[in-house]
């Protein structure tokens, strides 16, 4: 688990809170809010679910998005994205 | 996704009306949906039966019987961490990709249902004949 602190925003960022949602409501939570967002939005996934720390990177890759960076504290994964098509 | 053009196509069965049948199988369905499937799902029997307009969609069907306390235990986790019900899983499931959710018309006489009685997450009445020939060529195959 990196230990970097997430970098602050360069625009607004939209906050998905899927903490305490089981696998695999964070990526579908994740998935809902992406397509409502402009290219270039960030958003940060909050999540508790161990499961997604696999899941949520392997559905970025595929879409084609970018996980700028992921910080976990006190039991939540902090997923910071970044929609770029 | 990464191929739009000629989605893997994955065929569940779904014959099971308990939570710990229903809430997996939403499970998969949108674990597909989200990896890119076209998702065709033959709702039959017990499973067409949870799939009926007047059981609430965020409720939580009984755990199979058998499982004592632990099925106890478990229905009341699922109220008590408010887990979402099967069907609102399926629904977001349906919201993100092409989820097709058919009704297997054997089974609607058999439990006398009319498809005023289904949920609207129902698309289709059909045959099992149509549902084998529309997943031809499924690369995943389930039975729940």
């Amino acid at each position: 688990m990196s230990a970097e602190t997430v970098p602050p925003a360069s625009s607004p960022r939209r906050v998905i809170d899927a903490r305490g949602s089981w696998c695999p409501g964070p990526l579908m939570e994740l998935i809902a809010a992406i397509r409502e967002e402009d290219v270039g939005t960030e958003l940060e996934l909050l999540s508790s679910d161990e499961g997604s720390r696999k899941d949520v990177p392997l559905w970025l890759e595929k879409a084609g998005q970018t996980l700028v960076g992921m910080t976990s504290e006190g039991g939540v994964d902090h997923y910071l994205i970044r929609k770029v098509r | 996704m990464s191929d739009p053009a000629t989605p893997p196509t994955m065929a569940i069965v779904l014959a099971a009306g308990t939570s710990d049948r229903l809430l997996p199988f939403a499970t998969l369905v949108s674990g597909a949906v989200a990896m890119g499937y076209e998702v065709h799902v033959f709702a039959s029997y017990w499973g067409l039966d949870a799939l009926r307009r007047s059981r609430p969609a965020e409720a939580h069907p009984p755990v199979s019987p058998g499982h004592g306390a632990e099925g106890a235990a478990l229905e009341r986790t699922l109220v008590d961490r408010h887990v979402p019900g099967w069907r609102q899983i399926l629904g977001a499931a349906k919201r993100v990709g092409p989820v097709h959710v058919y009704a297997c018309s054997q089974s609607m006489d058999v439990l006398g249902l009319r498809r005023e009685h289904l949920d609207d997450l129902v698309d289709e009445v059909v045959g099992i004949a149509t549902f084998v020939d529309r997943t031809r060529g499924a690369s995943a195959t389930y039975f729940v």
